[in-house]
């Protein structure tokens, strides 16, 4: 049996390459074709092909398997059908993401400056002062260009009416990135016949776009650049590696640096100590400096918020960054956008209740049954409630959360994400997406072309993190000749 | 590219390399003595003693153990957990810091190193008949020379592979100087009932080297301590000899930054040991000699620890200095 799209069925979804009758989307014919000209032996050929590739390429992402064994490396999930975005279609997208990023960086340079968005009243003041992820040790900082999230990544889905909604935006350290060229690379050559069919856009230029974002961030000729991870247990280690070594940056451990009485920052090498100028840091505010944050760490860099305050050295993102990366705050990007830009917002919010208001809470309260509630601080679909999966016990618990802290939630309807075809035994099933583009911001902004398409695996599941049984397409954003 | 090496992954892999190679020779020691206790009088009391003090541990051994019989020293230098310095420590470390080396090393290297670990975990464990002791230790060589040749054909031969290769030239140039000391006798309680049995000694210990078949063809002696001494510390031909260490090291050092004074204290033990005649001294001075040639590589170390892993922040840096933007946008 081969692909046969009459039996493809897209329910109540938006499908990413197939309409409700069951025939090709706009641009995405070729592709139906070549899949359904393909034998049951040829596919299979192809999924090998494909697993072979990533194995060989050292694709892995690493998962914690508990307590006392660690952690182990798996190799990445991924489906060989393709979603694809019209270039057009894409080019608003993107145009709405610098938008809404440029907002997010004025926002968090207010926040820690005058605070005019808080005194002209958009936002409750209270909002910032309770947010965990204010950082007063920020305030009056003056990072280069005024940028502060120089690397976001952006979650967008599609809703039954086809249009793309912005679900989060991920200021702090964002990952995911390298499994987006991944994908791509794998797909060259899993499909090299398909990529003769369609004008694809690149997307391999993303490090070097990287690399050019964090050099705008020092005077210096040819700046050094470090990667900052936490090290091989992280989860995203694959990518910190990745990048660095895309980017010719050094890849270094809080261990590998150090700060000098004259606020510099150095690494530790064996042709002695060498200066950093920019550190793209893959590890959390609070690991950052165990003098300034949480002394306990021991993965970050003793002294570092002082060699930052000094304008020794750029970090990237910034510390604090993550006061917009609030999912409280997130209801307010409409106004955000609105107060510094004075623009409508080109891509829209998915409608959200505030907890923290007593007519929306009382909303929520009374219809947790069909919302999802999220906490404001947490990432990776942790601490979330799925409303109409939940059990009663469930819902009760998060009840009593809800009211114990109101400011720390806020609640959105259930989307009908989007779906797509997605490789199941010989057969194309649809599968729950989203989408995560990474927007740069320095000197310049950058939006990825496309970016990384999460999946879930699993039947009518809507949990796309790699952590929790996800996998991923590549993404090709086309044009039509 | 990169222009620069990391100290902790110079030091890593400088620590790879000292305990594949000390895990090598620890399979290697064990099972060639154990030959050459078929070979002695059976009414000697000499057994496994010398083993134990070979790897500098008999404070630790005497603290673990009652008597000194086959088995307790056996589990000691193998898969005694307690001993830092046995053969299951020593695969544990080496895996420690090989994974923490991926992106540097070749994997399959890695999986090597792991698989040897693994290995010597689950199978030479107690109790360790002889039979699986004599198997599962030549294994281990086995693996431990798959690894060396694996990173040698397939590494990048930069920075990191000069510290692994004087790291492992290091440590074999220490368990030379090891080996030839039990050779000499020192180590027994009764060395002069041993006289006859001498030659028998010197040949494990060519063994132990996997010298005997070149000291066959090219040294055209007896085997006696003079010539066998002279063979493994002088003779540049032979891989685990003094000299052939020592060369090793300094061409690795000399591909790297800064080396004056690691070069230095390697070129010492150079002088020392070419102003030496080694086969006109006693046994006691010959130990005597091994014992200050172990404090000299030692030396070695600690100038390679000082001068690449472990230093601290002193002043600016001339010539370079970072002036970020930080002018408010109005």
């Amino acid at each position: 049996m081969t692909i046969n799209w009459s039996e493809y069925r897209t329910d109540a979804f938006f499908d990413e390459l197939i309409t409700p009758k069951g025939r090709a989307r706009t641009g995405a014919g070729n592709l139906c074709r070549v899949l359904s000209q393909l034998s049951d032996e040829e596919i299979a050929e192809r999924k090998t092909a494909a697993e072979l590739a990533i194995r060989s390429m050292g694709i892995t992402f690493t998962v914690y398997t508990g307590e006392g064994s660690g952690s182990i490396d798996r190799e990445w999930p991924f489906d060989i059908i393709p979603r694809l975005i019209m270039k057009r279609e894409w080019d608003q997208v993107a145009a709405g993401l610098k938008q809404r990023v440029d907002a997010l960086n004025r926002f968090i340079d207010d926040i820690y400056h005058n605070q005019k968005i808080l005194d002209d009243g958009i936002l409750p003041r209270e909002y910032i002062e309770k947010s965990k992820e204010f950082r007063p040790e920020c305030v009056g900082i003056d990072p280069p260009h005024g940028v502060w999230s120089h690397v976001c990544g952006t979650d967008l889905v599609r809703d039954a009416d086809g249009r793309f909604y912005v679900l989060e935006d991920n200021l702090r350290v964002p990952s995911g990135v390298s499994y987006m060229l991944e994908n791509r690379e794998v797909m060259k050559r899993v499909f090299p016949e398909l990529f003769e069919e369609y004008v694809i856009y690149p997307v391999d230029d993303y490090p070097d776009q990287l690399a050019e974002c964090l050099r705008s961030l020092s005077d210096m000729k040819s700046p050094q650049i470090a990667v900052l991870t936490p090290g091989i247990y992280n989860s995203a280690y694959f990518e910190h590696a990745y990048l660095a070594n895309a980017m010719s940056a050094q890849l270094v451990q809080g261990s590998d640096l150090v700060v000098g009485r004259d606020d510099r920052v150095y690494m530790r090498t064996i042709d002695g100590l060498i200066q950093v100028d920019v550190i793209y840091r893959r590890i959390d505010d609070l690991f950052m400096d165990p003098e300034v944050f949480n002394p306990e760490s021991q993965l970050g860099v003793p002294g570092l918020m002082r060699a930052w305050r000094a304008g020794n050295v750029a970090l990237a993102n910034a510390p604090g960054c993550g006061v917009a990366d609030d999912k409280v705050i997130y209801t307010y990007v409409p106004d955000i956008i609105r107060y510094y830009l004075d623009e409508e917002p080109l891509l829209p919010n998915v409608p959200s209740y505030r907890c923290v208001d007593k007519e929306q809470r009382d909303y929520v309260l009374d219809n947790l049954d069909k919302l999802v509630v999220k906490p404001a601080n947490e990432s990776g679909g942790y601490g979330m409630l799925i409303g109409p999966k939940a059990t009663r016990d469930e819902r009760d618990k998060f009840s009593r959360q809800i009211l114990a802290n109101p400011r720390n939630y806020m609640a959105q309807p259930m989307l009908l994400l989007s779906t797509a075809p997605t490789l199941v035994n010989h057969h194309a099933e649809p599968r729950h997406l989203d989408l995560r583009p990474f927007i740069l911001s320095g000197r310049k902004t950058y939006v990825t072309t496309g970016g990384l398409t999460r999946v879930a695996m699993r039947k009518g599941s809507t949990v796309v993190n790699s952590s929790q049984g996800g996998g991923s397409k590549d993404t090709w954003v086309v044009d039509l000749e | 590219m990169n222009a620069h090496t990391l100290s902790s992954t110079a030091e890593r892999s400088y620590w790879l390399g000292r305990y594949i190679e000390r895990a090598e020779t620890t399979a290697r020691l064990v099972s060639v003595h154990a030959n050459l206790l078929f070979d002695m009088p059976r009414r000697m009391p000499l057994g496994w003693r010398p083993l134990v003090a070979i790897t500098g541990s008999t404070e630790l051994y005497d603290e673990l153990f009652d008597d000194t019989t086959e088995k307790n020293v056996c589990r000691f230098l193998i898969n005694d957990q307690r001993n830092p310095a046995s053969l299951i420590q020593s695969l544990s470390w080496a895996r420690e810091n090989a994974r923490t080396l991926r992106g540097i090393i070749p994997r399959p290297a890695f999986e090597f190193v792991n698989e040897a670990y693994l290995f010597a975990k689950d199978q030479l464990t107690e109790p360790l008949s002889r039979t699986r002791r004599v198997s599962g230790l030549t294994t281990i060589t086995e693996y431990a020379q798959q690894v060396d040749g694996y990173m040698s054909a397939n590494m990048l031969h930069d920075a990191h592979w000069n510290f692994l290769r004087i790291g492992q030239f290091l440590e074999r140039a220490d368990m030379t100087t090891r080996m030839i000391d039990v050779g000499t006798g020192t180590f027994w309680d009764s060395a002069a009932e041993l006289e006859p049995f001498a030659d028998i000694q010197w040949r494990s210990v060519l063994r132990a080297l996997y010298a005997l078949q070149s000291y066959n063809t090219t040294v055209a002696e007896p085997v006696t301590q003079g010539p066998v001494m002279d063979f493994l510390m002088n003779d540049p031909r032979l891989p685990r000899s003094l000299a052939y260490g020592l060369n090793s090291i300094r061409n690795n050092l000399r591909a790297l930054p800064r080396h004056d004074k690691p070069m230095r204290a390697v070129n010492r033990i150079r002088r020392e040991l070419s102003a030496t005649d080694v086969r006109g001294m006693t046994a006691a001075g010959v130990s005597e000699y091994l014992d200050q040639c172990q404090v000299r590589l030692n030396q070695v170390h600690d100038e390679i620890h000082k001068t690449y892993f472990d230093f601290r922040p002193r002043r600016k840096r001339a010539g370079h200095t970072s002036v970020l933007k930080h002018t408010r946008k109005s």
